[in-house]
């Protein structure tokens, strides 16, 4: 894998977005926007940027009644997150500030 | 585009914490366990009564409990963990902890009886039930430092 600095997954809201989905499966709308502390359009607006890169999957469905709204990295979003995080390693290797290992 | 070294690990300490997250809301929660151990050695003495009235309802209380238990857990957990995460190390060491306590107590129950001790099969789950209490939690803990463990991206 080589690495290439993706500035689209940079930016701090959806660097904290694309972090969350590369550790899961499918994660919970609600969730995503609990925990990265967005309004509901704030986090839709991200989504679509990131779904338009062919970033994400987003899959609406019903459970009950309910609509329930998930969202999981595509593989060519985990490729390019991948590509970035080492990127983003390779920028601190080669400082010597490593922190902490990885 | 080049951005400074301290800005770089910033964000791969952002992606270390948001993984973290994800690992935290995933793990069974600490209550789980001892709940699970005290459920199940009520109904395998419920069981092992041999009264019908008894039996029936433990089954009842077991299957209703368990489902809460279930219940409780899944509606907590809003989000998958990526199964590599977990991995063959992480998967070993829950097959691991399930073959232990079943060959605990199968053995222990199947022991007492040939001893024939009375209700060899409850007193045979009470190690079973200790040790989902206290290495259920235990378990937890390593899978969250394997999971931890993992690299943040590329080849897990």
């Amino acid at each position: 894998m080589s690495a290439r600095f993706d500035d689209l997954i940079h930016a701090p809201t959806r660097l904290s977005i694309v972090s969350l989905l590369a550790a899961t499966e499918w994660a919970d709308f609600k969730y995503l926007r609990d925990t990265v502390g967005l309004s509901d359009s704030a986090l839709s607006k991200q989504l679509t940027t990131l779904e338009e890169a062919g970033y994400v999957e987003i899959r609406k469905a019903f459970v009950g009644k309910r609509p329930r709204t998930s969202v999981r990295l595509s593989p060519a979003g985990q490729a390019a997150f991948a590509a970035h995080v080492a990127a983003l390693q390779e920028i601190v290797a080669r400082s010597g500030l490593t922190v902490v290992p990885d | 585009m080049s951005i400074p070294p301290i800005d770089a690990e910033l964000a791969l300490a952002e992606v270390r914490s948001r993984r973290a997250q994800v690992v935290d809301a995933n793990l069974v929660p600490g209550w789980f366990w001892p709940a699970v151990g005290g459920l199940m050695l009520m109904f395998v003495a419920a069981v092992e009564s041999g009264r019908p009235a008894v039996v029936a309802a433990g089954s009842v209380g077991y299957a209703l409990g368990l489902a809460g238990l279930i219940l409780a857990v899944l509606r907590r957990a809003r989000v998958q963990v990526r199964s590599q995460l977990i991995g063959a190390r992480g998967g070993l060491a829950i097959a691991a902890f399930t073959l232990v306590l079943v060959a605990v107590g199968v053995g222990l129950g199947l022991a007492l009886a040939a001893a024939g001790v009375p209700w060899p099969a409850t007193i045979g789950c009470v190690p079973v039930a200790a040790g989902l209490a206290f290495g259920g939690p235990v378990l937890m803990s390593y899978l969250r430092r394997v999971m931890l463990s993992r690299p943040l991206a590329g080849r897990r």
